[in-house]
């Protein structure tokens, strides 16, 4: 009996602590919306935020500030970090590839490219075909990139994917400007979207890009049994009775759609995917039913922060978020690699 | 070797002069091809010098190169845009295309070229500053600090990437490069949009690497920066051929090695930085052109070189001209076309490379 008990209570633990840990993640979420909420060209209480979220009044000015304004880019940020931090969680459990990102493997410059020329060679800016036309452009470059890294002999390692995904990024990249020149105009408003960033965007866009985006999530958290298999090599998960192909593809869908959704809403950004997953791994350890959703969450906060700094840092001018999350990001991938040549 | 010496190859021309002291092993095919890649040069300046919205006929084109005066509008068109832009185009091509030579000879990497491994947005990071933070400056200042941004990125990589186990020729070099890369364009980006919108429109321009503003001025300084660190990079071909056997060896045959090496990359850096000062980073000419001279033909390090900057040179050339001449009256900045030509390039070298260093 002694033993049963000394079992049972690390399982106990390992079942509890999740849960308090989530409960602290969205405490923190929410402190980090207000804030992002609070602060801006006028500064608000912290009190009136809440005042106003919970009671709103429509005859209080700073009420139709934090609605109109204030409240839908919060929660772009949350939706998109979080899609776009378990879409890089996935990405490396399913590539057993510590630098993969949505970003770095090309996905994020497909989707990107995709909607650039939708926009400017067709003309096509309806809500509800720009997201289905991110998905397809991150759909192809994803199987390019794959398909360059498998063909490189030596198959698909970290190295070979990140630089597939570099070139894919560069080739788009080119095209991107090719089109940036051929038509100056049509390009002012893209140019800032194209960096990342979640200003002045259209919450219509949620209404077509957000349920694909829900239902990726959720699908992702619930493959998180599956993934934390497939991560221990395909004959291992093989043996385990997993159907491996099966799985990739639907994991594939899910990052796809994930990507091209939070591209649609937020333009590309960089090394979240990256970044959140790594960090979410030191606490949860390898079993992805816990890094996906943990990702989720701390990819929500983070970018919330994160396009927080990206408000404030040099006021009353706005850094695109895209480049603030890069300028976090960058080191830690240039660490990741040099800590693997050590 | 000693039987390639009994069996004189026909590939070669031996010259010798002054009772055999000095005797040179020319390779046909090499020289061949040189000349080749001048031919195409000179032919590539004429289509230049007649391509573009001021129609000008070659009989006029002819007489305007040799002093003559046709009429000042000829000559102004000729003179003063076409000739400076097709200078600058092929001496910035030559100098990418040898600062990726000495970078692919140097960490033993096929796939290092100065706009890969962070080299180029150093020294975009440089200029961009520059502009931006402090317009008072005049442009003759770009090169410098270009130098500078350029050599600490250079040396930030190369201390990342070295003193690891998998020394000096892995891939880790390129990956630490695209991550140093993406901080250094991040915060360059973050430059242009929180600088003065004049100023960032000036440095917008600068940064596509386009060559449509060069003048004489650029003209002569990039021709003195070649004139001396492409003779420099050609004097220290000797080490480099040490190199290539792998470091050991080099240091058992009595090369210098970390000497040269740090030569090379300095001299390298230099003509990275010097080419994107005057015309902006011009993407993956330093990968392409010391491939394609090495499949032209088999040489030794000295002339393999000569035709790496020949072979950049007409590259860059054709690349700016195809850029104004497909889609005139709109012009394509020259770097957006070379990193069309050189990403299908990369993917292909990424498949032969990657066998070779597995193998």
């Amino acid at each position: 009996m002694a033993d049963v008990e000394e079992v049972a209570r690390p399982t106990n633990l390992r079942r509890i602590a999740p849960a308090g840990a989530a409960l602290i993640m969205c405490v923190v979420i929410v402190l980090t919306m207000a804030v992002h909420i609070a602060v801006g060209a006028k500064q608000l209480p912290l009190s009136t935020v809440f005042e106003a979220l919970l009671h709103k009044n429509d005859k209080v000015f700073d009420h139709i500030i934090i609605w109109d304004l204030r409240l839908p880019r919060a929660i772009l940020a949350v939706v998109v970090g979080a899609a776009i931090s378990v879409a890089g969680a996935l990405m490396q459990g399913v590539t057993r590839n510590p630098l993969a990102d949505p970003g770095i493997l090309g996905l994020m410059a497909g989707a990107s490219f995709a909607v650039v020329t939708a926009l400017n060679l067709f003309g096509i800016s309806s809500p509800v075909w720009l997201p289905v036309i991110a998905a397809a452009g991150a759909l192809v470059a994803a199987v390019v990139v794959y398909g360059i890294a498998v063909w490189a002999p030596g198959g698909a390692t970290p190295a070979t994917l990140t630089l597939s995904g570099a070139a894919v990024t560069a080739f788009l990249g080119a095209f991107i400007s090719l089109m940036h020149i051929m038509n100056e105009d049509g390009f002012d408003q893209l140019r800032v979207w194209l960096t990342g960033s979640l200003a002045g965007r259209d919450l219509g866009l949620l209404i077509y890009a957000g349920p694909p985006l829900f239902v990726a999530l959720i699908a992702g958290l619930l493959l998180g049994r599956q993934v934390t298999v497939l991560s221990m090599g395909d004959e291992v998960a093989a043996g385990l009775g997993v159907k491996t192909g099966h799985l990739k593809l639907m994991l594939l869908a899910v990052v796809v759609v994930l990507t091209a959704s939070a591209v649609t809403l937020a333009g590309p950004l960089g090394f979240i995917g990256l970044v959140i997953p790594h960090a979410v791994r030191l606490f949860a350890g390898s079993d992805y039913r816990l890094i996906v959703p943990f990702s989720a969450l701390a990819g929500a906060a983070y970018l919330t922060a994160v396009d927080t700094v990206a408000r404030m840092a040099l006021q009353p001018q706005e850094i695109s978020t895209g480049l603030v999350t890069a300028m976090i990001g960058a080191p830690l991938f240039v660490f990741l690699v040099w800590k693997k040549t050590r | 070797m000693s039987g390639g010496l009994t069996k004189a190859p026909a590939t070669h021309w031996v010259l010798r002069a002054f009772g055999e002291r000095i005797a040179l092993r020319l390779p046909v095919r090499a020289l061949a091809v040189i000349a080749l890649l001048l031919a195409g040069l000179v032919v590539l300046f004429l289509i230049s010098i007649v391509t573009g919205s001021y129609g000008v006929a070659w009989g006029d084109v002819l007489q305007t190169l040799t002093g003559a005066t046709v009429s000042t509008a000829i000559d102004n068109v000729v003179w003063e845009f076409r000739l400076p832009r097709m200078l600058v185009a092929a001496m910035v091509g030559a100098m990418m295309a040898l600062s990726g030579a000495a970078l692919q000879n140097v960490t033993r990497n096929g796939l290092a070229d100065p706009s890969l491994v962070g080299v180029s947005q150093g020294a975009a990071l440089a200029v961009v500053t520059l502009i931006i933070a402090f317009p008072e400056v005049t442009p003759g200042l770009r090169p410098p600090a270009a130098f500078v941004g350029a050599l600490l990125t250079a040396t930030l990589v190369q201390v990342l990437s070295s003193g690891g186990r998998r020394h000096g020729s892995s891939i880790s070099f390129i990956l630490l490069g695209i991550g140093v890369a993406a901080f250094m364009s991040a915060l360059t980006t973050a430059l242009l949009t929180y600088g003065d919108i004049n100023r960032a429109s000036a440095a917008l321009a600068w940064l596509a690497g386009s060559i449509n503003a060069a003048s004489w001025s650029d003209v002569w300084l990039l021709a003195g920066a070649l004139g001396v660190l492409a003779p420099a990079l050609i004097a220290l071909s000797r080490p480099v051929a040490a190199l290539q056997l792998g470091e050991d060896t080099a240091i058992g045959l009595g090369a210098a090695v970390r000497l040269s090496r740090y030569a090379l990359i300095t001299l390298s850096v230099a003509l990275a930085a010097m080419a994107t000062a005057v015309v902006g980073p011009l993407g993956f000419v330093g990968l392409i052109a010391p491939h394609a001279a090495r499949r032209l033909a088999r040489a030794g390090v000295g002339l393999t070189l000569v035709m790496t900057g020949l072979t950049g040179a007409f590259l860059v050339a054709g690349a700016d001209l195809a850029g104004r001449a497909l889609f005139a009256p709109i012009q394509i900045p020259a770097g957006i076309v070379t990193a069309i030509i050189g990403v299908p390039v990369f993917v292909y070298l990424l498949w032969s490379t990657a066998a070779r260093q597995n193998a």
